[in-house]
């Protein structure tokens, strides 16, 4: 197992996955330091209907919005709740998936099918659409988008680790350590699980560029966070009514998603370069 | 190979896309495009405004609203009286009107509608159903026809037009298990207006093709052919206006794009004062908003020149009073609230219920200005210390949730249009405890004396006495902050430049595309 | 023999699996708080007219016999009616499915037509400036929202350079009914004039969906030559001294024509999920928008038909790309 110093060393030699590292922390940098770096910070409830629709200027660097409030301050804000879904979101299928995968894949038999059958339910439909249907029962907010992406996203992780799980299973250290009798537990998550650590976190990182996009639909869809919550695509939707003119308005919240997400393909490409050269031509028609 | 290929389609696909791809327009066609789908040819199936041209075009009715201030005339009718105790109404046919199909129209197809509206129960039959029995209604002869009523109702006369008159036997011909045509008639043409059904396709519009045996005669240069278009996007209907392709939209476009149109060297703004109030509806069962201190409080807290002013560019009235402001009954001495947090601090003083909840404040999918009003509401809300949650839904939906208090949200923000030109339309639907349940009375208001006030202004005839008990009534409710009524529309109604004739009324908005003509 | 081992097990699978989603989406539809029987009967209806609605669409039974009722009469053909429109559901779905297959053919023709010559050209061309400017593609097209794609190509290109129309499928009525597919009926009927207009409405959507499957058929089209031009018989032949674009064409566009294939079943996976998102920035009236409306309308019954047709052709795609790539490359283990 590849050490994170060499790991980083290597990337840093990536300059695209460089890149990728320097949006995200830009991305966290946003997220934390908002009050401290917005210039309004009382814009995010705030309205001031006299300066709406103002063009990017020395007093609002992008503009405002319709409500007259501050659109880069509300970007700051709107980084924390990307942020926020995203970690979650990846956090909780990271949670289910692997376990799902690993059960899957150690597994024969009727156990084993079952499960990945029961992913490729969830996988039969695009996610945006199941995501819609689950965020639409329970009602647009914050809490009900990370549970609909939870729920959509747990799959991509069970199929990786259940794959790499199976492909391990033929090496030598696998057969014999069970051989001596370890309990499957064991050797799960002593032996099994470290290795195929580094598909997990290339999947992490990808996921959290898909997961971001897909919020930023269901936002831009209303399914999202309700007003005046600050969330990008709940504001490029708002802003489609006045265009063309208030073109400030549209791009920098899309913009403002396009770096997000490149930073984490970016990143993942750079990490599934150095973790795992096989990775990389892999074939798998699946890969989100 | 495959390279220079793809190269060519690519510069296919370009070319084409820069030849303008429009037909020259016939100058006897018209398209419209509307903002809400026709999902029913049906005229006694909704009652809407969104889905007026149907009702106006393809149909007529007893008697007409025209201009503005709205004027009752004769329309299929050529007179009515009615018996001294208010509750029969005799109207007289005007011979020789025929249906698109030929057959003329008689006074059994007028008993046959009316029957017909209550049976389906939908639409108009709410308020006809309140007026008139099944069964009640006769056709004297060929040409007479008689309603009863069961109580004195002033508004009769008002709603009157929205009883379309149907070509019954054709109906009847298409009858399936006792629905009275309703299957077919939602894609078919059973009337006698001055155009006629070509084309339907729900996700689409219809089509509709000049009616010369029409009753009334047409002028020297009448429009041969309309279409009415769904077209969703405010965007897409605004491009749509200044390139040429419709040559009229709705007339209550957002300020910022009725600003572009006016720039715009073939399109014209007809301005016209509407009746069309925005409001909040306030859940008045359901505590702490049973307190009228908190009421008044929470209409104390929204910014009405902010929104009205700023964010609608001044394009509206502001319109204190449950009733529009260019409508007899409103009394004329009061001011209603203004945005003033001092004042509304001093009511929660007041107010004898604590509000240790978040409010809720319903606003509607789709409507983008309902969505800016409820922020506007909640960030009111907020310098009071007030917590709000804004819960959107779509219209029927909402419709849903406000016909029972438990259900309905602490605040809904909607519009309330003409339905027919009277009082009754807005303040007597909205505060009398007998409408509860339906969407105009999601206040769930009761009190006893506007009860009466209502009930004598429906009953009487003398306009004066129904006047000063409407703005009586009006005066309780204001002073009880039984809801917050923000603003009154102004008509601004893009039409084609080189259009004539455009008659607007408030009900209908000017779709009745008879009186059209192009001039050169 | 192999082949047939993996369809069978396949479609054994497939039952099961075609039944979990039904079950699971089931359950969603029903827990949906509004209730859609009240919104059908109308502003106006009664308590008891309701409920007599109710009874009469069998809603009143309990959940399990719904189901049970529901999948009896899919085995009949019969999905049901929506709520909405008060037709059976597949009519629905046939009439809005052209709209939506027009839309991804035309986006698939597009990012396939282009993709692979450029993924090509890409891998011959390695770090070249259009090797360089590719990758800047391949990258942002999967990190950029469609929806806000879709939003600044209309902005560009309808609003302020009036090109193209802003949204829809055609302004007003389609051209004569034959296949549903606009470009083919209006081409069927010589209405050029219509068929230009569907071409102009088509193309920024078909831009806006094709956008990231082109960006990932670059991409791996250009490993997949990259990985060819590396190995052993490729290095011979050009050691033989064989000109390199018969190298190229022999064996190069094979392979990627190869890599493609197994890539279609990601791309319909990406088109599919593109579709629905795209439809609703330009109003297309396809599967997708139905879909959409059907589930924020609580129409139970469209919101299981657009389920059932979406995972009964997401599960067939996948078996069929499977069984070509098995057929087309041997060589390789299916997982």
């Amino acid at each position: 197992m590849k050490t994170a110093w060499f790991v980083l060393s290597r990337l840093a030699r990536d300059r695209s996955a460089l890149l990728g590292l320097v949006l995200i922390a830009l991305l966290v940098v946003a997220a934390a330091l908002a009050p401290v770096l917005s210039t309004h910070p009382d814009d995010v409830f705030e309205l001031h209907p006299s300066e709406r629709l103002r063009a990017p200027s020395g007093a609002h660097w992008l503009g405002t919005d319709r409500m007259g409030a501050d659109v880069y301050s509300r970007l700051l804000f709107g980084a924390r709740i990307t942020i926020l879904i995203g970690i979650i979101a990846v956090g909780a299928s990271l949670a289910i998936g692997v376990p799902i995968g690993l059960v899957a894949g150690y597994y024969h038999g009727w156990l084993s099918d079952s499960l990945m059958r029961v992913s490729d339910i969830f996988l039969a439909v695009p996610q945006v659409v199941l995501a819609i249907a689950i965020a639409q029962t329970l009602g647009p907010s914050l809490p009900n988008v990370i549970l609909a992406l939870s729920v959509t996203y747990w799959p991509w992780f069970a199929r990786v680790v259940y794959a790499e799980t199976r492909a391990l299973e033929k090496e030598i250290f696998v057969e014999s350590t069970a051989a001596l009798g370890a309990s499957p537990w064991r050797l799960t998550v002593l032996h099994v699980l470290p290795n195929i650590a580094s598909p997990i976190i290339v999947r992490a990182s990808i996921g959290m560029g898909f997961t971001i996009l897909t919020a930023a639909a269901l936002g831009f869809l209303g399914l999202g966070p309700p007003p005046p919550t600050p969330e990008w695509g709940r504001t490029i939707a708002e802003s489609r009514e006045f265009l063309p003119d208030a073109w400030w308005y549209a791009t920098a919240p899309g913009l403002a998603i396009f770096l997000t997400v490149m930073g984490f393909n970016l990143l993942g490409d750079g990490l599934r370069d150095v973790l795992d050269p096989r990775l990389r031509r892999s074939r798998t028609a699946r890969d989100g | 190979m495959t390279h220079g290929r793809s190269w060519l389609i690519v510069v296919l696909l370009v070319a084409l896309a820069v030849i303008p791809a429009a037909p020259a327009m016939a100058q006897t066609r018209f398209v419209f495009a509307n903002e809400s789908p026709y999902d029913t040819m049906d005229p006694h199936a909704a009652f809407d405004v969104g889905r007026v041209a149907v009702r106006l075009n393809l149909y007529d009715g007893l008697y007409r609203w025209l201009d503005n201030p709205p004027k009752l005339e004769p329309w299929l009718a050529e007179s009515h009286t009615v018996s001294p105790d208010g509750l029969t109404y005799t109207f007289k046919l005007r011979r020789g009107a025929k249906f698109h199909d030929g057959a003329e129209i008689t006074a059994e197809d007028v008993r046959y509608s009316m029957e017909r509206i209550l049976a389906l129960k939908k639409g108009a039959a709410s308020i006809f159903a309140t007026m008139v029995a099944p069964n009640t209604t006769k056709a004297l002869d060929r040409h007479t026809v008689q309603f009863t009523i069961s109580k004195p109702a002033a508004i009769f006369m008002a709603m009157i037009p929205e009883v379309h008159v149907v070509n019954s036997a054709l109906l009847k011909k298409h009858e399936k298990d006792g629905d009275w045509g309703a299957a077919w008639l939602t894609s078919n043409d059973a009337g006698s207006g001055s155009y006629m059904l070509s084309r339907y396709d729900p996700a689409v519009g219809f089509i509709a093709k000049r009616f010369a045996g029409h009753f009334l005669p047409w002028g020297a240069k009448p429009i041969d052919e309309i279409e009415f278009r769904l077209v969703k996007e405010d965007n897409t209907r605004v491009l749509g206006m200044i390139r040429g392709d419709f040559q009229g939209t709705g007339g209550y476009l957002p300020n910022d794009q009725v600003k572009r149109l006016r720039e715009a060297s073939n399109v014209k703004i007809v301005e016209q004062e509407s009746m069309r109030i925005m409001m909040f509806q306030i859940n008045n069962q359901r505590a702490p908003l049973n307190d009228p201190s908190v009421r008044r409080a929470i209409s104390y807290a929204f910014d009405y020149d902010g929104f009205n002013k700023e964010i609608l560019g001044g394009s509206v009235e502001r319109n204190p009073v449950p009733i529009p402001n260019n409508m007899w009954g409103v009394p004329r001495d009061v001011k209603g609230y203004s945005y003033d947090l001092d004042k509304a601090k001093a009511e929660l003083a007041k107010a004898k219920a604590k509000v240790d909840r978040p409010i809720t404040v319903g606003y509607l999918q789709g409507f983008s200005q309902t969505e800016q009003a409820a922020t506007v509401m909640a960030n009111g809300l907020r310098k009071l210390g007030l917590e709000t949650k804004l819960t959107s839904e779509l219209w029927p939906t909402m419709v849903e949730r406000m016909k029972k208090p438990d259900t309905s949200p602490d605040l809904v923000v909607y519009w309330i249009s003409t339905y027919y030109a009277d009082p009754h339309n807005w303040i007597g639907e909205m505060f009398h405890s007998g409408q509860w349940g339906t969407f105009k009375a999601s206040s769930f208001y009761k009190n006893p004396k506007v009860d009466e006030l209502l009930d004598t202004a429906l009953k009487a005839t003398d306009r004066k006495v129904r006047e000063k008990a409407y703005q009586d009534a009006a005066r309780i409710v204001v002073d009880e902050a039984a809801g917050i009524w923000i603003y009154n529309t102004k008509y601004f109604g893009p039409w084609a430049k080189n259009l004539e004739g455009i008659r607007f009324s408030p009900i209908g908005n000017g779709q009745e595309i008879r009186w059209l003509s192009y001039s050169k | 023999m192999r082949l047939l081992a993996l369809a069978l097990h396949r479609l054994l699978w497939f039952m099961p699996t075609l039944l979990g989603l039904l079950v699971v989406t089931f359950v969603i539809s029903r827990i949906i708080p509004a209730d859609p029987v009240a919104l059908v009967a109308g502003e106006t209806a009664t308590p008891a007219q309701v409920e007599a609605l109710r009874r009469d669409l069998g809603y009143d039974r309990p959940l399990p016999v719904q189901f049970v009722h529901y999948v009896a009469g899919l085995v009949r053909g019969d999905m049901g009616t929506s709520l909405f429109t008060r037709r059976p559901i597949v009519d629905d779905l046939l009439h809005r499915l052209p709209a939506t297959i027009e839309l991804t053919v035309v986006a698939m023709l597009v990012s396939v037509l282009a993709g692979i010559p450029l993924g090509v050209l890409s891998a011959l061309w390695r770090n070249s400036v259009l090797d360089h400017a590719l990758r800047v593609i391949t990258v942002s097209g999967l990190a950029i929202a469609s929806f806000w794609l879709g939003i600044m190509l209309q902005l560009l290109f309808a609003m302020r350079l009036g090109w193209t129309p802003l949204n829809g499928r055609l302004q007003g009525f389609p051209p004569r009914d034959l296949t549903g597919f606009y470009l083919l009926d209006a081409a069927l009927t010589a209405d050029w004039g219509t068929f230009a207009a569907a071409l102009q409405h088509l193309a920024l959507p078909a831009a806006t969906l094709a956008f990231p499957a082109l960006a990932t058929l670059v991409r791996f089209t250009r490993a997949g030559v990259l990985d060819v031009m590396q190995s052993n018989f490729v290095l011979y032949e050009r050691a033989m001294g064989l000109p390199r674009p018969l190298i190229v064409w022999k064996y190069i566009l094979r392979s990627a024509l190869t890599s493609t294939v197994t890539q279609i079943g990601l791309l319909f996976g990406i088109l599919l999920a593109g579709a629905v998102v795209t439809e609703a920035v330009f109003d297309w009236p396809g599967i997708g928008t139905y879909a959409v409306n059907s589930i924020v309308r609580s129409d139970y019954n469209a919101v299981m038909g657009f389920t059932v047709w979406a995972g009964a052709i997401f599960i067939v795609v996948n078996l069929l790309v499977d069984i070509a790539h098995t057929l087309v490359d041997p060589r390789e283990r299916t997982t």
